[in-house]
């Protein structure tokens, strides 16, 4: 097993809510609450969960765009969550990402040449007058035409422009890319092409990716393994496929079996989860999943689940996984 | 699914030859050209394709909700004995919202924030059923205030909202998606519409609550056998509650049929590209997809808007437009490929 | 797919030549609104005349001051196009010289406003904090003493003199811009672009000036040319009461204010330079109103 590029133990990213005169905090947003997990070198992890569940806080919180509020962070080995803006620019080059709305990621009145050279300076070791040759070498590798490092955002595709945005996230040789929500704003067919020229670069550079999504179905597509985020905290990581063919918590199988799928003959019927995702102002104690359990007990009520190892890197965080595993009633 | 013997279908939506096309900075820009489709009733029509195909332009089309400005219209959708097209704007209105009733993709932001939700759903119970308010106001001796709340429990209770009381005297902004999204669909049954248009109504909700809705409009169909044309770029969506699917490519309907037929046998090989780029759980395989871009509007090209990306494309399908190859537009697909063989 | 590129500057320029193409179709869209164009030439016509004052007016002396009192109180006619003040000097020539003052004063209120106002707006809207409260309550403070009195108030206490008058207009002006520009810059601060530059490691001064400042533009500037018009009329205002430029110089507002004891019998020499103002206002609303479509469709 490769070493863990990135080491997450017990993340907390709490947002202010309600501030007395004074200034002191009475209410937190707790939108990443409690999260440990490590991304070893190399692979794709996939990040699921509706909206709401702090998934796009917890991709913003490794790259230190969201403030930590407690809890260690470790890329490589070395312990990045105390860096302040000077320690930790030399980590930047190594760590980028793609973000959701292309439109909206890129500066309407920058060229596409100006965009990549604005990631290309923060390397020390790339020459000014390499500029311009390295970022032909970026269109490149994303299936772009250098003719259009001198176009507008404005004049590209959804697609296009999500293209431009890889580029600028490889343009600092990065080890370490974060995809938040980058194919859902793109039409099926644009999304398939964006997914395999992602899963091409990733074998070509040796990159590993955390790949942010809602969309449960894409995630075998590109990713290894997968971990299921619920109300801040991560409910279940598995590999992908078994993820999704045999769930060990209930939340993943709710989830799995709302996805509508693309065939009409197989309608098991869309299981009905109940209740409304939590508010993550006030999530609820213990298993934050058990108002909506349809197994839940007492127990789930009281007290929050530790962590059940199941494969080496796959878990999940339930009191009676066990038992509903036994009685076949997560599986498939 | 059973699905009832065409004989047994009424079609209530009949869209002919439907032309929309506006003029531009850059020119006419033909966004719909030659929409032809049947609605029966009680059945769900999926209306699926990628951005700028023009779904939604239908949709609105239907209801003249298109800005008027610069647009230039024809073509026939015949809706109970008229045609659509021609109405005055003051019997369009009507239609509007009573026979055709329509549910947005942002459902807080389609509900007026300035007035409780409570306040909007009396004012449509007063217009739509005042037969039911007489009967209750006779029946159990209420007045009509009592009487109006008593049927806003009764509707909101049928699409799964129990706190009625609570959620009556909220606001637009302070209910979750997919409790604003059972509220319109609440309001858009009240009068008992023939037709509900739902534009990519589930795709602003989270999975979990895409599927109570999505459940609870093919109920809600079957219950009182209202049609229901869904626009989506979801195919699940498609495969999952409805039972014919259009597929729209640029401005044209290019295959539609039986759902089950589409999926198993996509004829048109927009459609085939389409399917094969779909994700779907459970599998891993590389996803294929069509290459090319979606064909810019102002300037498309000749004959199939399709030809270009086409791997299966002759010399006729950059010159001439394919039409249907079947007469009974349930089971056709627009493409040169199929129009050399007998016609149906 | 590789291609070597061996040659920027041709694509550069290829690129460049689509560019304009569609700024020139903006300016073909400009051209198709008569008005616009009308307003453009009358705009581009007074500043000539203003910069050219002295060989452009008819009696150049006399606009610029010297009395003649044989002609005075003349209609007009062939010898004065638009007839002679108390003083007999000829009104065109008033009219053109007094615009110099009207037009440079008009820029120099808008474009000082503007130079401290706009980065007082991005600090304010971006940075917030408490700097930024410190700033939007000066804001609020400076607009909510009328800003006529002011710059009265100012003009009274420094003396009267039409540089005085300009300084002093100036400082109620600039919170317009702050505010303006304070409001775009919070709606734009959450944009995906700016988080990027943020994730590059980029600082404050760099995302302000490179990523927020050219996005902001557009509205800076369509506020700046609309409010030329008012300007003009704010310094027509002082110089009316007699805070700003000083006889014997040329100023619309002085003249509007000799003027306005004749207005029953030489009613012209009060209307010109009223019309004069007018006519420059409008046209700059108009103008200003015409790049405002053209720049914002998007």
């Amino acid at each position: 097993m490769s070493k863990a590029l990135i080491d997450l133990e017990d993340i907390e990213t709490w947002f202010p809510y309600k501030k007395t005169l004074t200034g002191k905090v009475t209410a937190w947003v707790k939108a990443v609450d409690g999260v440990t997990l490590k991304i070893f070198t190399g692979e794709c992890l996939g990040l699921v969960g509706e909206s709401g569940c702090g998934k796009s806080t917890l991709g913003r919180t490794i790259l230190k765009l969201a403030p930590l509020k407690s809890g260690n962070l470790r890329f490589n080995g070395e312990e990045i969550q105390h860096l302040d803006d000077r320690g930790f620019q030399k980590f930047r080059p190594k760590m980028q990402m793609v973000f959701q709305d292309p439109r909206a990621s890129l500066n309407p009145k920058m060229t596409v040449l100006q965009i990549l050279s604005e990631a290309l300076a923060i390397c020390p070791e790339v020459d000014k007058k390499q500029y311009a040759k390295r970022a032909t070498e970026l269109m490149n590798m994303v299936d772009l035409r250098p003719e259009h490092l001198f176009r507008y955002p404005h004049e590209f595709s959804g697609g296009q422009q999500q293209r431009i945005c890889i580029a600028r996230a490889l343009a600092t040789q990065p080890e370490f890319l974060v995809f938040d929500e980058a194919t859902s704003a793109l039409d099926v067919s644009v999304q398939a092409q964006i997914i395999n020229l992602m899963a091409d670069l990733q074998k070509r550079l040796g990159l590993t990716y955390l790949f942010i999504s809602h969309d449960l179905s894409i995630m075998e597509h590109i990713c290894h393994r997968v971990a299921v985020m619920y109300a801040g905290r991560i409910m279940e990581i598995q590999d992908a496929h078994a993820l999704f063919a045999s769930p060990r918590h209930p939340y993943t199988k709710a989830l799995r079996n709302a996805v509508p799928i693309a065939d009409p003959t197989q309608k098991d019927g869309m299981a009905i989860l109940k209740g409304e995702v939590p508010s993550l102002r006030s999530p609820p104690g213990g298993c934050r999943f058990h108002p909506r359990c349809p197994h839940a007990t007492g127990h789930c009520r009281k007290e929050a689940p530790e962590v059940s190892p199941v494969k080496p890197g796959n878990w999940v965080r339930c009191h009676h996984h066990k038992d509903l595993w036994k009685r076949g009633t997560l599986g498939g | 699914m059973d699905m009832p013997s065409k004989t047994q279908q009424t079609p209530i939506l009949g869209v002919e030859d439907l032309t929309v096309s506006f003029e531009g900075s850059r020119g006419v820009i033909k966004i719909l050209e030659g929409i032809d489709f049947t609605l029966y009733s009680g059945e769900v029509l999926a209306l699926v394709g990628e951005t700028g195909c023009g779904k939604s332009v239908t949709a609105k089309s239907l209801l003249d909700l298109i800005p008027q400005f610069s647009r230039h219209r024809s073509g026939r959708v015949a809706f109970g004995g008229k045609d659509l097209l021609n109405l005055s704007s003051r019997e369009l209105g009507r239609v509007r919202g009573r026979s055709i009733a329509m549910i947005f993709q942002n459902p807080q932001s389609s509900i007026n924030p300035v007035f409780t939700l409570g306040e909007q759903m009396y004012r449509l119970i007063r217009m739509y059923l005042q037969n039911e308010i007489d009967v209750l106001c006779k029946q159990k001796k209420m007045n009509k205030k009592a009487a109006v709340h008593e049927i806003a429990q009764e509707k909101l209770a049928e699409v799964g909202l129990t706190e009625a009381n609570r959620l009556l005297k909220s606001y637009a902004h302070e209910i979750s998606g997919g409790m604003a999204q059972r509220y319109k669909i609440a309001l858009a049954l009240l009068s008992s519409p023939k037709i509900l248009i739902a534009d990519e109504a589930t795709s602003a909700l989270d999975v979990t609550v895409q599927a109570h809705v999505l459940k609870l409009l093919k109920e809600m169909s079957q219950k009182k056998g209202t049609a229901i044309l869904f626009i989506t770029h979801d195919l699940g969506i498609a495969a999952q509650i409805c039972e014919r699917v259009a597929v729209m490519y640029s401005g044209r309907i290019v295959e539609i049929g039986k759902t089950i037929d589409i999926f198993e046998e996509p004829l048109h090989p927009y459609t085939q590209g389409l399917l094969a780029a779909v994700p779907r759980l459970g599998n891993s395989d590389p996803l294929r997809f069509v290459s090319g871009m979606i064909p810019d509007l102002a300037n498309p090209p000749q004959g199939c808007r399709f030809h270009p990306r086409c791997d299966h494309r002759m010399a006729v399908c950059s010159n001439q437009r394919p039409h249907y190859n079947a007469k009974d537009r349930d089971r056709s697909v627009a493409c040169h490929l199929y129009t050399s063989k007998a016609a149906g | 797919m590789e291609m070597e590129i061996h040659d920027f500057k041709q694509l550069a320029q290829e690129a460049l030549a689509d560019h304009r193409k569609a700024r020139g179709y903006n300016l073909r869209l400009f051209l198709k609104k008569k008005l616009a164009v009308v307003s453009a030439l009358i705009l581009v016509g007074i500043m000539l005349s203003a910069i050219f004052a002295p060989w452009v007016a008819p009696y150049p002396k006399q606009g610029q001051g010297a009395i003649n009192l044989e002609e005075r109180l003349q209609p007009f006619s062939n010898k004065h196009l638009l007839g002679t003040d108390i003083y007999g000097r000829d009104m065109l020539s008033r009219v053109i010289f007094g615009a110099r003052v009207s037009v440079f004063g008009g820029f120099f209120i808008v474009i000082m406003a503007a130079l401290i106002g706009v980065p007082l707006g991005l600090w304010a809207g971006y940075c917030e904090g408490a700097s930024g409260a410190i700033i939007m309550r000066s804001v609020e403070l400076v607009l909510s003493f009328p800003s006529a009195l002011v710059a009265m108030g100012i003009s009274i206490v420094v003396g009267a003199g039409s540089m005085t008058a300009l300084i002093a207009l100036v400082i109620p002006w600039w919170p317009w811009y702050t505010r303006l520009v304070q409001g775009e810059v919070l709606s734009l601060k959450n944009m995906l672009y700016i988080e990027a530059a943020q994730m590059l490691g980029y600082g404050r001064i760099y995302i302000l000036f490179r990523h927020l400042l050219p996005n902001i533009l557009t509205p800076v500037i369509v506020l700046m040319l609309l409010d030329v018009g008012p300007a003009i009329i704010a310094i027509g205002v002082l110089s009316f009461l007699g805070l700003g430029t000083q006889p014997p110089h040329a100023d619309w507002g002085l003249m509007v204010w000799n003027g306005a004891q004749n207005l029953l019998g030489e009613w012209w020499i009060a209307i010109v330079p009223g019309f004069a103002m007018f006519l420059l206002v409008t046209a700059f609303n108009i103008f200003g109103d015409a790049l405002k479509e053209i720049l914002d469709p998007n």
